[in-house]
């Protein structure tokens, strides 16, 4: 009650926006569902023990107190908020909430046992790794004006192709190159329908998504499976010597799959070329103000087809990740929405790769997390029921709503995408 | 002209009789409508099995109608525009099947085992003779043999009963069963469109619909038919379009783009009912199926056992005349699509876009839902896991190719049925995955979205009237 009422004594001041408001309250409800948390969830004595492979235990805490300060410190945040104003320190809190909030989460869930803490930070890296490639593969396309919601689909082709192409040449590198070049392929097809026929981009988008599931599905019942190419088997975690040995840091970094590592050469690749070099500038020039980058000499669609096939080239590589990097064989529809979770990830990440990363790295933790819920069945307080898998399964969809709806009105997507430029 | 100013005659003089007389008029026909409906199912599936003598009993009929409005020169140009109205998404979907022919060919097994042993000729009549059982399959799935019909006919005729007749028409009934979903699926993309929405999420829409319908089929019993019924029906569309308004209300209210929250909001549906069909609402430990709905909030069927139409699809009918009524003879359809068509103007016109936002999400999802419920009421009699078959993707096509008019969804709908109820046909025999369908239907929207494509190939002439009716969908992803 008291919550409510400070909150709408304090919107009727002038200037103040409903998201600083939305941003307080979460705070808020997050600090005290977290002492609840505590209060409830944990037992008096319970200790959360974070380990590591090398070094062994690395800290271990009092699950109660640990989950009463994080509690106590999202409180204090919010009263600062109410004290210095609302503008003050907008983004930094907010970032800040969601990290104890996850920190909080962690303690929940390991309080009693104990939790391999770079593992668990290394599952988050390579779960955001198709996200953040996907995300890279919208940011091109989006910079450049092409708005592409046809990720999904991108990645499904990159997931089958790779399959197709690895058990065809039994040589696994030779499946991430096709699924790659395959991505490229459907980023054409969406350039040219969108480019050359100035079909609306959502729906061409559509189209892809839906000749993706369609055809991959087909081709895959209908030649894989007959032809005995479906299972090629898949990547094992390249270790990179003696970083690897490095505590901590070595098995997140220099103990991954081959996608994580391109997906972090590409991320400071892109980042680089996007923002730092004049073809970059022409390319988002493009998007932004197409009859000025024309008038200056810049050929505004040949520059579209190009970012949009690059793309899908990175897009492909990201769907490879679903098949040759985890399971080795191709499964229907195996890309789960990813792609889609990819677009709010570039959009929350505003238009920037790294920002991008930032907010896959929040998503690909909400999965990693809900794998490890999964395994640990952590009990609900007060209700005392285990949380049912498929609703930790929705929490990235769910994240992703709030997400777009929490952040779409705060960043600034190209001025000009989604509309056909035509020469004068 | 001419015939504009002669109709407006016969509407009034049926305008000017009193109230009751229409009233009654409409109740007599429709209690015969009713208590004939069996009869004209069965005439309506005939129709189709036979339909190219439909089509030439159509025409004939044409000329008889043309003697009295200026014989051949009218039907001329009445036909010349109907033609023009059709040719693209006519030859659309044909070339659509055309490149499905050639997918199939390029995929057949056989065809590169005969290439493997260096027989060409071998391995073109190969694919051309398994292509030719794949089709010829597909035709059969959908309008049945036509020979088969004929003679069940003339054997009914010669008093030798109804039955042969009813298995002949399986094809078309099946055909008119697949295409009761796809009706209120692709309605339900329509009217999104109309308002400038674009609802992906119509297939977790029709789950929610359907598992709603059928709690309330399987929780209430005792009740009568005529509340039953409704009620499971009312509650399966309210269960879809509330559903649906949250990604309408989170447009309204913070920009979320509809396309990534309808998508988002499948997955969770997805997920929800994996966990209220295996979980609390599972009747058989193991199966994932939800207890049998009571009898009393079956939709009915007609005729009897090899024939499975039911009611669904007279409500199907029903809900394209009302989404057509309310489209283009209400103000809030008239608000919905002045809000699809310039946003801005229908602003500072003074109507309120954020709640006709929600509104048509609202009437989208509840159009969703009802394509739950008649599957659900209609055939299932439950709610079993994996139930939403691709129905909510296919009706984006669906609403295109109708270019997102009632009518055009109708007969759109009734293409995608015969198609999918073909295409089950093709894969028992020709071993074809039904998936083939998906990547034409892909196929038919790109020709669709793109006709200069088609204009290109079949060398037609560019329409100059067109542009008006150009619907803008993607608006970025801010306001």
């Amino acid at each position: 009650m008291a919550v409510q009422a400070r909150t709408a004594g304090v919107a009727e001041a002038p200037g103040i926006s409903r998201r600083d408001i939305f941003i307080t309250v979460m705070m808020l409800l997050v600090g005290g569902g977290i002492i609840i948390l505590g209060a409830f969830g944990t037992q008096a004595g319970d200790q959360a023990t974070f380990t590591d492979q090398i070094l062994g235990t690395l800290f271990s805490l009092s699950a109660q107190p640990t989950l009463y300060l994080i509690g106590m410190a999202c409180l204090f945040m919010a009263g600062l908020r109410l004290y210095r104003g609302f503008a003050a320190l907008r983004t930094w809190l907010a970032l800040a909430l969601v990290v104890l909030a996850a920190f909080a989460f962690l303690v929940w869930m390991t309080s009693g046992t104990s939790l391999n803490l770079p593992g668990m930070v290394q599952a988050t890296l390579t779960a955001a790794t198709p996200l953040t490639l996907g995300a890279m593969c919208g940011l091109l396309c989006e910079r450049s004006g092409i708005i592409n919601i046809a990720i999904e689909g991108m990645m499904l082709f990159g997931a089958f192709a790779g399959v197709a192409f690895a058990a065809l040449f039994n040589n696994l590198w030779m499946g991430l190159i096709a699924a790659s070049l395959v991505g490229g392929v459907m980023a054409g097809l969406h350039a040219v329908l969108s480019i050359k026929y100035k079909v609306d981009q959502i729906i061409s988008g559509t189209v892809i998504n839906i000749l993706a599931v369609g055809a991959t599905r087909f081709l895959n019942l209908r030649v894989l499976e007959p032809a005995g190419l479906s299972t090629p088997g898949h990547f094992d975690a390249v270790r990179i010597p003696v970083l690897a040995e490095i505590p901590i840091v070595g098995p997140i970094l220099f103990e991954n799959q081959p996608t994580t590592y391109i997906m972090l050469i590409l991320l400071v690749v892109v980042n680089y070329v996007v923002f730092f070099t004049p073809w970059g500038l022409r390319m988002r020039a493009c998007g932004e103000h197409p009859r000025a980058a024309d008038t200056v000499g810049v050929a505004v669609n040949r520059m579209r087809y190009i970012s949009v096939v690059i793309g899908g080239l990175i897009a492909g590589v990201g769907g490879a990740y679903f098949s040759l990097g985890q399971v080795g064989t191709f499964e229907d529809g195996m890309t789960r929405g990813q792609g889609f979770v990819a677009l709010a990830a570039m959009i929350f990440g505003n238009w920037n790769p790294i920002g991008a990363f930032v907010a896959a790295l929040l998503f690909g933790f909400a999965n990693a997390l809900q794998v490890k819920m999964q395994i640990l069945q952590p009990v609900l307080p007060i209700i005392n029921v285990p949380i049912p898998p498929e609703f930790l399964q929705m929490a990235p969809y769910i994240l992703t709503i709030i997400v777009v709806a929490g952040v779409v009105g705060r960043v600034r997507p190209p001025a000009q995408e989604g509309k056909p430029y035509e020469k004068q | 002209m001419a015939e504009e100013r002669a109709s407006p005659g016969r509407v009034q003089k049926i305008a000017g009789l009193p109230l009751w007389v229409r009233l009654l008029a409409i109740v007599v026909l429709v209690g015969l409508a009713v208590a004939m409906s069996d009869w004209l199912v069965l005439l309506l599936l005939i129709a189709l099995g036979l339909w190219p003598i439909t089509v030439l009993l159509g025409l004939a009929g044409l000329a008889l109608f043309s003697m009295g409005r200026g014989g051949l020169s009218w039907l001329r140009t009445w036909l010349g525009a109907r033609v023009r109205d059709l040719a693209i998404p006519l030859l659309s979907i044909f070339t659509a099947l055309l490149i499905g022919g050639l997918v199939i060919m390029f995929t057949d097994q056989e065809v590169y085992t005969a290439l493997g042993a260096g027989d060409i000729g071998g391995a073109v009549s190969t694919a051309l003779r398994n292509l030719g059982t794949a089709y010829g399959a597909l035709y059969q799935g959908a309008f049945g043999d036509p020979m088969q019909i004929l003679e069940a006919l003339g054997q009914a005729l010669r008093g030798g009963g109804i039955g042969p007749v009813l298995s002949a028409v399986r094809g078309p009934s099946d055909s008119m069963v697949q295409s009761v979903p796809y009706i209120f699926a692709g309605l339900a993309v329509a009217v999104g469109f109309r308002a400038g929405l674009f609802n992906i999420g119509v297939e977790g829409q029709i789950g929610i619909g359907w598992i709603a319908a059928v709690v309330v089929g399987f929780s209430l019993t005792g009740l009568p038919w005529f509340v039953h019924l409704p009620l499971c029906i009312l509650v399966g569309a309210a269960a879809g379009g509330l559903w649906a308004s949250i990604a309408g209300f989170l447009r309204a209210r913070t920009g979320a783009h509809e396309v990534i929250t309808t998508i988002m909001l499948n997955y969770i549906s997805f997920r929800l009912s994996e966990w209220l069909l295996c979980g609390p609402l599972e009747f058989t430990k193991g199966t994932c199926r939800t207890k049998e709905i009571a009898e009393s909030a079956y939709l009915p069927r007609f005729l009897s056992h090899p024939v499975a139409l039911h009611w669904g699809f007279v409500l199907a009918l029903g809900a394209t005349a009302l989404a057509a009524w309310f489209l283009f003879r209400t103000t809030w359809g008239y608000e919905l699509r002045t809000v699809g068509a310039n946003p801005n103007a229908a602003r500072y016109g003074g109507m309120s876009v954020t709640r006709t936002w929600v509104l048509a999400m609202f009437l989208s999802g509840c159009l969703a839902g009802l394509a739950g419920v008649s599957q659900g009421l209609g055939i299932t009699h439950n709610a079993a896991l994996g139930f939403q078959a691709g129905y909510g993707f296919d009706a984006i096509a669906l609403a295109l190719l109708g270019k997102s008019n009632p009518l055009g969804v109708l007969a759109a709908a009734i293409i995608f049925g015969v198609l999918r109820a073909g295409s089950a046909r093709m894969q028992s025999v020709a071993g074809v995955p039904t998936e083939i369908v998906q990547i034409v239907q892909a196929l038919v929207i790109v020709f669709i979205a793109a006709p200069a494509i088609i204009r290109a190939i079949y060398r037609l002439r560019e329409e100059r009237r067109e542009e008006a009716e150009l619907v803008v969908f993607s608006r970025g992803w801010g306001a």
